[in-house]
């Protein structure tokens, strides 16, 4: 059972390499954007499970700030991709706009509720 | 672009809204016949119709919400809004910073109350802005004013906010027969009267708001939407704490979407979006602090936040592989990680402490019979109990029947939108009935699925009407408009009424409908516009009587006390006499602190001497007690003594209840139990009042409000000593005598 | 026209009466007030109440029928001090009753009751309302078969020299009182419920009260140290009343005779009943252990004015100064045991105040972290002494928003991270934007 689990993951990360370098560039690099914040996201709750919780706000507009952007970043791709029919009538700028928008009022808060 | 439709539909039907102008349908008929005689284009009339029936709904919803001021005059109800109104004076006058770090040392002596984090600063916010654009464009008003007339305004703005939900959910007939529903809907008005200047008046407002705007974000999928709502979820946090209701709601509504199928990149973008800035921004209200992350009641909506992200993740991956057996191996290791992972981290957020248990409150509305058993003060309070059936009546009124009706054309059109109205109602209509104040939770959701219904039926009456003599024109027409609209148009065609049954049936529906409109004013002005501070009652001669016994005992406390004179009294009363009286209370409407209350309860309930001791321990100089034994005011702190002795034995296990009974039954005449005749809040309550003659007929010390005549008319008191008793017995104080001198 | 000089002469001889009111800034009242049975008992008694008027007294004697007599006038106290020495009398003249001499007290008045054998009822109850009960027996008398004084003995042993003083210098003064104290009356016993009324010359284990011309049937209803010869109350409001069981203890008579106790062979000269009831009729006049406090301050360390609140963590300085009645003048009260609380329910802070000997008490403390409405209280109960409670109250506030440490280091990953967003952000915009 193991071993079979572990031959489906090989075959399944393989598949999975393959079929995302078929992905357009704009989209790989929200990704890697997404990507980013999850990774700065999971070493903040390295460290909080560390050093402890003690500036709890500060631990949460970290983490949120983290969030929002990667959940963000993922709305976008999902607005500006071509594959989506639900969003053929959103243009890519509006959506952009509404995303700039959206981080604005997300780092404003965050810095609000930082110190 | 959300437009379009809606266009569509609002065209096909041009005559249909002024027929729903139910609650004032003469007014509407004439201006739509003086527009007919301007020769406007149909679109142009349609939409000045719809302007003029939005303006009118919105003057209604504010009119009828001044019956109490034309009646009385321009104050505070109540209790809660005292406070509220004392909170807002201070936010006017200091301003925003000391505002938000205030420490009140004149409640809750002396624990006080730091008011800037225990407070939802909406409302108070809200009046102070609106006072402060008044005074920029010149208009002085007094505070006051803009506080009492705060939610009325609310109401207005509600009205719209309707039409467009409705709108976004059905046409724009349903919205504008939501909005006029919702202007006169007695379950509403009960909480938005000119005067009851309290949260729900503006947070009814900003719940719907926030439903409005995420329904169309989810229509819409766009962040704009979604960032809209997360800004109307704030405002409803910072007004009220039923935002507890949104943050679980719209986690349901998108799990039923998930489980019925309907899941949807414009969901994901449009909750997504939502929790995360909205719980962000709720963060930044203090009272709410870190709740959506520690508190049980938040967990639901962190939950299918998270689940979210791995359905979409999942549905990426599939997109991706186009291979179904390698998903389900993907499938199996993830789900199988994410359960374990799941499962550990509530374990030990639980046991940890690190996630809050629920609140009483909440406790209560899963399970009515919860706060009975366990915790009094809760149950004390009126308003948290279950709701009779007779009062969904009187609230709602025709509301009831048309509601199913309403389901059940939501049922036959599902969408994304309707299925969120259809939960909203349901989930809201359950909550009505554990507890009779969330009656204003559903009310909304009443309106507008009622609204569909006379809509939809009212449009269907009409269409038979019309279609009759032109069945081809009117079916061309149809075959041009959306799908949606033609299929629910041949089923309605398929129905044979005839036209006498449709004009008989439209009859109905006006009547119907009036009777509503007539029933609402009826009950606002005579059950929801009274302040509550001043009673009125009927003389003997059929002519009003005014008691103005609180405002002359709070004037009294406020001019002949010492500033610093600390007032003991049942909690009710603590806001009006710290925002009327100016003086310190032990304990207010703001129930933080069991044990304080129940200490006060003790107080209360124990003999004078015993009392004394604890009133000295809290350095209380004068007693206040609510009486109604003369003018026959049936709530007052001898029929409120029981609720004292449960609170306090709840704390204080020599407090027990079957000594103030006999056999199970509560009485103040001669059969009384020893311990009720002797405790201080009989002694308070009936001194001297042995000697007063009520009823002409009975014997003096006859208790109007209970109808017997007292047990103890001996009562001497030994360490308190009378100071004050209004003009009609109703608040009485008492003077805390210093220790003896000699002894 | 012809009125208005006659109230300016009215004025002004009301002027020297005011003066003479008592107040806080003299606590010792000129004016007294003597009521006696018999104008005799003035020359009979007139070595204590010389001693008195050498004081600076002025006594006005009355008879206790005296139909003219009253305390007060216009709602103003005609005299600062009381003395009855009229133990028979049934009913005050004038408007003088049992009520108005308690409100005499209860308004911070003094009072000096002299009981005696075939005491008055009304006596009696003024008495019990301070707290001492006679023997109800009005022809009892106390007798001492161990204790007696020889010199005076008349074979019935109801003269006593007693010399159980209580031992307080505040009360009797600083030199001790070297002679017994003779008495001849009637005893009481203290009310146990009342913590304010104390003995001051007590009987000896072999006392009893009963009638001594009578034989004794019944064992007598107080014996032993039970008996109170003299006790003093201080009331809350610091009026200080004595009451003796015997008059005639204040007789020359008692003054002049020697005393020689029985089974003791010391014989003194002269009795202690003129130093003992001297020393106590000061201590009564507020000449001695009288305190008051003034300028109660506390301010922040590092600042001058009172705040009108106080945050939690504060470090505050609290003073007080306190003062004793020498008779003449406020001098300087020097105690080591002078204690403040930081009060809220129950004492948070509780701190020893240090004296600089010159009458200033001050200490300094850290507000708890606990917010709510405190007291700064002083309860300073000494026997003997004026009672001192002072309390004053302040809130303690917690931290403002802008008052918690804002740039925390264990915090500095969580600002990293939220800054970093911020530039990935734009640089993410950059790239997005150009990328195509």
């Amino acid at each position: 059972m193991a071993r079979s689990t572990g031959e489906d993951a090989q075959a399944l990360f393989h598949s999975l390499r393959s079929a995302y370098a078929a992905t357009p560039k704009n989209l790989k690099i929200i990704d890697l954007y997404v990507a980013f914040a999850v990774f700065t996201a999971l070493i903040q709750v390295a460290y909080m499970a560390m050093v402890g919780s003690f500036p709890f706000n500060s631990f949460l507009s970290g983490i949120l700030s983290c969030t929002g952007t990667a959940v963000l970043a993922v709305c976008l791709r999902i607005q500006v991709n071509k594959e989506n029919k639900e969003f053929k009538d959103l243009p890519p700028e509006r959506a952009y706009a509404d995303f700039v928008l959206c981080n604005l009022v997300l780092h404003l808060v965050i810095m609000n509720f930082l110190g | 672009m959300v437009e379009k439709p809606n266009q569509v539909n609002a065209g096909s039907k041009s005559g249909s809204p002024t027929m729903q102008a139910t609650s004032k349908p003469t007014d509407l008929l004439s201006q739509h016949f003086s527009i007919r005689s301007l020769k406007l284009k149909t679109k142009q009339q349609e939409l000045l119709i719809r302007v003029t029936i939005l303006c009118l709904v919105y003057v209604l919803a504010f009119i009828t919400r001044l019956f109490s001021v034309l009646r009385y005059e321009s104050m505070i109800h109540e209790f809660d809004p005292y406070f509220n109104y004392r909170t807002t004076l201070f936010l006017t006058q200091k301003g925003f910073y000391e505002f938000w770090n205030w420490f009140d040392s004149e409640s809750w002596y002396p624990l006080g109350r730091i008011i800037g984090g225990t407070l939802y600063p909406g409302l108070m916010v809200t009046a102070a802005l609106i006072y402060w654009t008044m005074n920029v464009l010149r208009f002085a008003v007094h505070i006051r004013e803009v506080c009492v007339l705060t939610a009325p305004f609310f109401a207005s703005n509600t009205t719209l906010v309707a039409y467009f939900f409705g709108k976004e959910i059905w046409d724009t007939g349903a919205g504008l027969v939501a909005a006029a529903l919702i202007a006169i809907c007695p379950g509403y008005i009960s909480r938005s009267v000119a005067g009851s200047y309290d949260n729900e008046g503006v947070a009814i407002f900003a719940l719907l708001f926030t439903f409005y705007l995420f329904v169309k974000a989810v229509n819409t999928g766009s962040l704009a939407w979604s960032l809209a709502s997360a800004f109307g979820y704030f405002y409803m946090v910072s007004a009220w704490g039923g935002y507890v209701f949104i943050i679980n709601l719209i986690p349901l509504y998108v799990l039923v979407l998930l489980i019925t199928g309907r899941y949807s990149m414009r969901l994901y973008v449009a909750y997504n979006c939502m929790y995360v800035l909205g719980m962000l921004l709720a963060m930044q209200i203090r009272f709410v602090g870190f709740q959506h992350v520690q508190s049980g009641e938040h967990m639901a909506a962190m939950g299918v936040f998270f689940l979210l992200q791995v359905f979409y993740f999942l549905d990426w991956v599939k997109h991706q592989l186009n291979d179904t057996r390698l998903f389900q191996a993907f499938l199996r290791i993830t789900v199988s990680t994410a359960v374990v992972v799941g499962a550990i981290a509530i374990g030990v957020g639980t046991a940890s402490g690190y996630i809050s248990p629920w609140t009483g409150r909440f406790y209560s509305l899963l399970d009515p019979t919860y706060a009975k058993d366990h915790i009094p003060i809760i149950a004390s309070v009126s308003e948290h109990q279950p709701t009779a059936w007779s009062s969904f009546m009187f609230d709602f009124h025709i509301l009831l029947l048309l509601f199913p009706a309403g389901l059940y054309f939501c049922f036959k059109r599902l969408s994304d939108a309707t299925i969120f109205i259809v939960m909203y109602g349901l989930t809201s209509m359950y909550f009505a009935g554990v507890m009779v104040r969330l009656i204003l939770v559903a009310t909304p959701a009443v309106c507008l699925i009622s609204a569909i219904a006379v809509s939809a039926t009212i449009k269907n009456l009409t269409q038979v009407l019309r279609a009759k003599p032109k069945v081809a024109q009117t079916g061309s027409s149809r075959g041009g408009s959306s799908g949606k609209a033609s299929s629910k148009g041949s089923l309605d065609q398929s129905q044979p009424i005839s036209k006498n049954g449709a004009i008989a049936l439209l009859f109905g529906a006006f009547y119907l409908l009036s009777r509503y409109a007539i029933h609402c004013t009826w009950v606002t002005s005579e059950a929801y516009s009274s302040p509550s501070i001043v009673l009125a009652a009927r003389g003997a001669h059929g002519n009003r009587v005014i008691f103005d016994d609180y405002r002359e005992a709070y004037f009294w406390l406020r001019q002949n006390t010492p500033p610093d004179a600390k007032v003991m009294s049942w909690w009710d009363y603590g806001y009006q006499i710290t925002a009327m009286g100016n003086r310190t209370v032990i304990v207010d409407n703001n129930t933080w602190n069991n044990t304080h209350i129940a200490t006060v309860g003790r107080a209360m309930s124990s003999y004078e001497d015993e009392a004394y001791e604890i009133m000295r321990s809290l350095d209380v100089d004068y007693v206040l007690v609510v009486f109604g034994g003369v003018t026959g005011y049936s709530s007052d702190d001898i029929n409120k003594f029981l609720w004292m002795v449960r609170i306090g034995g709840g704390i204080f296990p020599v407090i027990k209840e079957p000594d103030y009974l006999v056999n199970g039954e509560y009485r103040v005449d001669k059969g009384a139990a020893p311990k009720m005749l002797n405790c201080l809040m009989y002694k308070l309550s009936y001194y001297r009042f042995g000697e007063l003659t009520t009823e002409y007929g009975k014997p003096p010390g006859y208790d109007r409000a209970r109808g017997v005549e007292i047990g103890n008319k001996d009562i001497k008191l030994e360490y308190l000593e009378e100071a004050f008793t209004t003009s009609n017995w109703i608040v009485r104080i008492y003077k805390v005598k210093p220790p003896k001198n000699r002894w | 026209m012809a009125r208005s000089p006659l109230i300016l002469v009215a004025l002004i001889s009301l002027i020297p009466l005011l003066c003479h009111s008592f107040s806080p800034e003299t606590p010792t009242g000129r004016r007294i007030l003597v009521l006696v049975d018999d104008l005799a008992v003035k020359s009979s008694q007139s070595l204590y109440f010389k001693s008195l008027s050498s004081r600076g007294y002025e006594l006005d004697f009355k008879l206790a029928d005296d139909p003219k007599i009253a305390l007060q006038r216009y709602g103003q106290y005609l005299y600062d001090g009381l003395v009855l020495f009229c133990p028979t009398v049934e009913r005050f003249g004038g408007s003088i009753d049992q009520a108005a001499i308690l409100d005499f007290v209860d308004s911070g008045h003094d009072l000096i009751i002299a009981a005696d054998v075939q005491s008055s009822d009304l006596i009696r109850e003024i008495a019990t309302e301070c707290g001492a009960d006679f023997d109800e027996d009005p022809a009892a008398m106390v007798i001492d078969h161990i204790n007696y004084a020889v010199s005076e003995n008349e074979g019935d042993h109801t003269v006593i020299a007693s010399d159980n003083l209580i031992k307080s210098d505040v009360i009797l003064g600083s030199s001790k009182i070297e002679a017994p104290v003779l008495f001849q009356g009637i005893g009481h016993s203290l009310n146990p419920a009342n913590s304010l009324v104390f003995k001051v010359l007590s009987a000896s284990p072999a006392t009893y009260s009963a009638n001594p011309k009578s034989k004794l049937s019944s064992p007598p209803a107080l014996t032993g140290s039970a008996i109170s010869l003299v006790s003093v109350m201080q009331a809350r409001n610091n009026a200080r009343i004595l009451i003796s069981g015997s008059l005639s203890m204040f007789s020359n008579r008692f003054f002049r005779s020697g005393v020689q106790k029985a089974q003791s062979s010391t014989k003194h000269e002269k009795s202690g009943n003129e130093q003992f009831l001297t020393e106590i009729s000061k201590w009564v006049f507020h000449e001695r252990g009288h305190l008051k406090a003034v300028n109660v301050k506390h301010h922040k360390v590092g600042e001058e004015d009172e705040p009108a609140v106080y945050r939690i963590k504060d470090d505050l300085e609290y003073s007080v100064e306190i003062y004793e009645w020498s008779g003449s003048s406020w001098e300087p009260y020097v105690a080591d045991d002078v204690q403040v609380q930081f009060y809220m329910m129950s004492p948070y802070v509780l701190k020893t105040l240090t004296s600089d000997k010159k009458g200033v008490y001050s200490t300094s403390f850290k507000v708890p972290d606990v917010y709510g409405v405190f007291q700064f209280k002083v309860e300073y109960e000494k026997l003997g002494y004026t009672t001192l409670s002072l309390s004053k109250q302040i809130p303690v506030r917690p931290f403002k928003h802008n008052e918690y440490e804002r740039f925390i280091p264990a915090a500095y990953p969580y600002y990293g991270a939220a800054f970093s967003m911020m530039v990935g952000f734009f640089l993410f915009s950059f790239v997005h934007l150009y990328s195509k």
